[in-house]
């Protein structure tokens, strides 16, 4: 299986708010990161928890700046999130930032 | 709809704080629930994700009040429960 990221990559957070059990914490839908490297591959959590058949999904670290995420603070979060929670940042929402 | 242990980043909660010499469990029931989970899990009663999905299905008022290990103790039973273990009767002791 191939990944769909690259360290470096921008992408977005899912803004989804799943009814069941996800590794995407609240504060962290619907944010831009860069990817900073693959950690593995990992059953899907959220299709686990719920006694779903779970492929094994590419997990990446990504980091945001802790502005993007709480308004404020000028650390960065690094979060280790499933493929399926990220999608690539176009360049028209990169030039908007 | 977001469960009540998503709550990072939220306003108002005391700072974790960090016990000086935190001994591994504060009481033996403590070391007893890790054990069976862990058994648990071994045997393929349940997976890791849906311990986890449990906790989270606390309802709010319990979850706050539940500590660490209770919250461990109360996903357990209801797995079981819900797995067919054991029954709601069993559980309660009724």
């Amino acid at each position: 299986m191939t990944e769909r990221f690259r360290p470096g990559d921008r992408v977005l957070t899912s803004r989804a708010d799943p009814v069941h059990h996800t590794r995407l914490p609240r504060y962290a839908r619907g944010a831009a990161g860069t990817v900073v490297e693959l950690e593995g591959r990992y059953p899907l959590p959220d299709d686990r928890s719920r006694g779903l058949p779970a492929e094994l999904q590419p997990v990446y670290a990504v980091r945001f700046p802790a502005a993007e995420l709480f308004g404020a603070g000028d650390h960065q979060v690094t979060l280790a999130l499933w493929e399926s929670y990220l999608r690539p940042l176009s360049e028209e929402v990169a030039r908007d930032e | 709809m977001s469960r009540i242990n998503d709550v990072g980043g939220m306003e108002g909660f005391p700072l974790a704080g960090q016990e000086l010499n935190e001994p591994p469990f504060h009481a033996d029931w403590e070391a007893h629930v890790f054990a069976m989970n862990a058994a648990l899990i071994r045997r393929g009663c349940y997976n890791l994700d849906e311990f986890r999905d449990a906790i989270e299905r606390m309802p709010p008022q319990e979850y706050l009040a539940a500590s660490y290990y209770e919250r461990w103790f109360h996903a357990i039973t209801a797995l079981l429960v819900d797995k067919g273990v054991l029954t709601a009767q069993e559980v309660s002791g009724d």
